[in-house]
């Protein structure tokens, strides 16, 4: 409220002009101006707060806005993952060129290519260091194959599997390679950290609702003989209990903000070191910043978060106020 | 105004804060509640705010019977009344105004009547000019006549006053009393609890005298 003073010492009249904003006087204005007050008023007891919130809800915070990057790891990994169904010798190119443009037709495959057997033994001579030794054997060993690429409804390893066992029971196919044990592992590694961080973000957030919770109590403690004031002066439940509930979401808002800046800042730190190992497994994996989405969807979590806590606090003490027996008088 | 029938509130088995009372006051009305300390004058005009609810018997404040009252009607009922406090019980974090200003908040009154009505309050108790003090820096009288601005400032017809000069001085207590007076002249009916003898001799209005819990006369 400021304060008017007239000119030469008279007497000062309150009016509309001289008193705070209008919208502090409103019932709604009034809880949040109370919850911004409280904020003021409790500076280093309130940034000690938001600390200990923003730093509990940054890990999971962090793991949120990286889960997308892992779920793209773990579909990446499957993504050039290809089967390799090797032909009879007596399939001559022809066959093994329409074997391949026939197998298009069948569910989860999403492209096939030909390697003739002539293809096949250039690319052994090329690529491996005994390469001159198959010119003592006379004539070419290679079969013709079939490159075999699952469709994007395949990309599990139980699919792939099941169309390589599929390929398998062809009569002009000798034996179908498929190795899948380190996207396995890859993919096993994902889901544990995955379940970790799950249970740890639970384990965090349950800790950010209890901090919520204990400050909105004190808070309470200290608002105690102004709710009992407001109480006999009319004021009902929403009224006593609103300016509560504006501080937990404003606690929430707030350390979500802070626990957004704290992993971007992680973030930032450890997608280059991400990328270099990326690159060095030849892995197309990179680390994502958050979107404006996942962003505004922690805020409103967090916010959430404070109300619950709030609300949590609020029930019994509101209720002991409004009919608690005291014998006096 | 206000009725009593045989109303008793016991906080445990066999112990009374009131025991059987019953009295009526008159719209319009001024009276003392008198009565030593924990006679009961607290526990009945907590009674009248709906504070507490009687363990038996029947209250009526005007055509409201109270026996019929719903929980989430009572703050309506309190917003009705107007209540003044020993201790005046200011918000000492906020302004004057601000305190005055806070059963008009509750009420839902809108911002452009707001500044009137307190400004108006205050012109009546004689702080006009402190508006935007702090409580702290009030002396004790002006603090309790702050508290009987903020009671009277969304015009109740019922002002309860508990002890009202129980920390002040004789002339700052008959300050408070004159006040009061106005407001009862202005049709606001009045019951003051005290047992301050002086002002009990000084201003001859009926009482209402406890003792145990009981109307002794």
């Amino acid at each position: 409220m400021r304060r008017r003073q007239s000119q030469e010492g008279q007497q000062t009249t309150p009016d509309a002009s001289a008193a705070g904003s209008s919208w502090t006087y409103g019932k709604r204005g009034y809880a949040l101006a109370h919850s911004i007050r409280q904020f003021r008023r409790h500076k280093v007891a309130s940034t000690l707060t938001l600390l200990v919130l923003g730093l509990t809800l940054a890990l999971p915070v962090m793991l949120l806005f990286a889960s997308s990057s892992l779920q793209q790891l773990s579909a990446r990994s499957l993504e050039g993952e290809s089967l390799t169904a090797y032909l009879n010798l007596e399939v001559n190119d022809l066959q093994g060129a329409e074997l391949a443009q026939s197998w298009l037709g069948k569910p989860g495959v999403r492209r096939t290519t030909y390697i003739t057997r002539n293809e096949a033994l250039s690319l052994f001579r090329d690529n491996s260091d005994i390469g001159a030794a198959v010119d003592t054997l006379g004539s070419n060993p290679f079969p013709g194959a079939i490159v075999v690429y699952p469709d994007s409804n395949t990309l599990e390893s139980l699919r792939i599997e099941a169309l390589a066992e599929d390929l398998r029971t062809l009569e002009t196919v000798a034996r179908v390679q498929l190795d899948l044990r380190w996207v396995k592992r890859l993919q096993a590694i994902v889901s544990l950290i995955q379940l970790v961080g799950g249970l740890l973000a639970g384990f965090l957030t349950l800790t950010a609702l209890l901090v919520i919770g204990n400050t909105i109590r004190l808070e309470l403690l200290r608002r105690r003989s102004e709710m009992e004031v407001a109480s006999l002066l009319g004021a009902n439940s929403s009224f006593l209990n609103r300016p509560i509930l504006y501080t937990g979401a404003l606690y929430g808002f707030l350390g979500g903000v802070i626990a957004c800046i704290i992993a971007l800042l992680a973030l930032n730190a450890i997608q280059q070191p991400a990328d270099d190992l990326s690159s060095l497994y030849d892995s197309s994996f990179q680390l994502t910043m958050p979107s404006t989405l996942q962003i505004f969807t922690v805020l409103a979590i967090s916010t959430l978060l404070g109300l619950v806590g709030a609300l949590s606090s609020l029930y019994r003490p509101s209720q002991r106020l409004t009919h608690r027996r005291e014998n006096q008088g | 105004m206000i009725s009593f029938e045989r109303v008793s509130l016991e906080y445990q088995a066999g112990r009374f804060a009131l025991k059987d009372v019953s009295f009526a006051l008159d719209s319009g009305s001024f009276t003392f509640l008198t009565g030593h300390s924990g006679a009961g004058k607290s526990s009945l005009l907590r009674l009248i705010a709906r504070l507490e609810s009687p363990t038996s018997g029947n209250i009526q404040i005007g055509n409201i019977d109270y026996s019929r009252l719903r929980p989430r009607q009572e703050p309506a009922l309190r917003q009705q009344m107007g209540v003044v406090f020993q201790d005046n019980q200011l918000l000492n974090d906020r302004s004057v105004f601000d305190n005055v200003a806070l059963p008009l908040i509750i009420g839902g009154y809108k911002f452009a009547n707001i500044p009137t009505r307190v400004t108006a309050a205050l012109k009546k108790v004689g702080l006009a000019g402190k508006a935007f003090d702090a409580p702290q820096s009030l002396s004790g009288g002006e603090q309790q006549r702050v508290g009987i601005a903020r009671a009277v400032v969304a015009r109740p017809k019922l002002l309860l006053a508990d002890e009202p000069t129980g920390n002040l001085d004789a002339d700052i207590s008959a300050e408070i009393m004159q006040l009061l007076m106005q407001f009862n002249a202005s049709g606001v009916t009045v019951l003051l609890a005290t047992h301050d003898e002086g002002l009990l001799n000084t201003f001859r209005y009926p009482r209402l005298m406890l003792n145990q819990g009981q109307i002794s006369q």
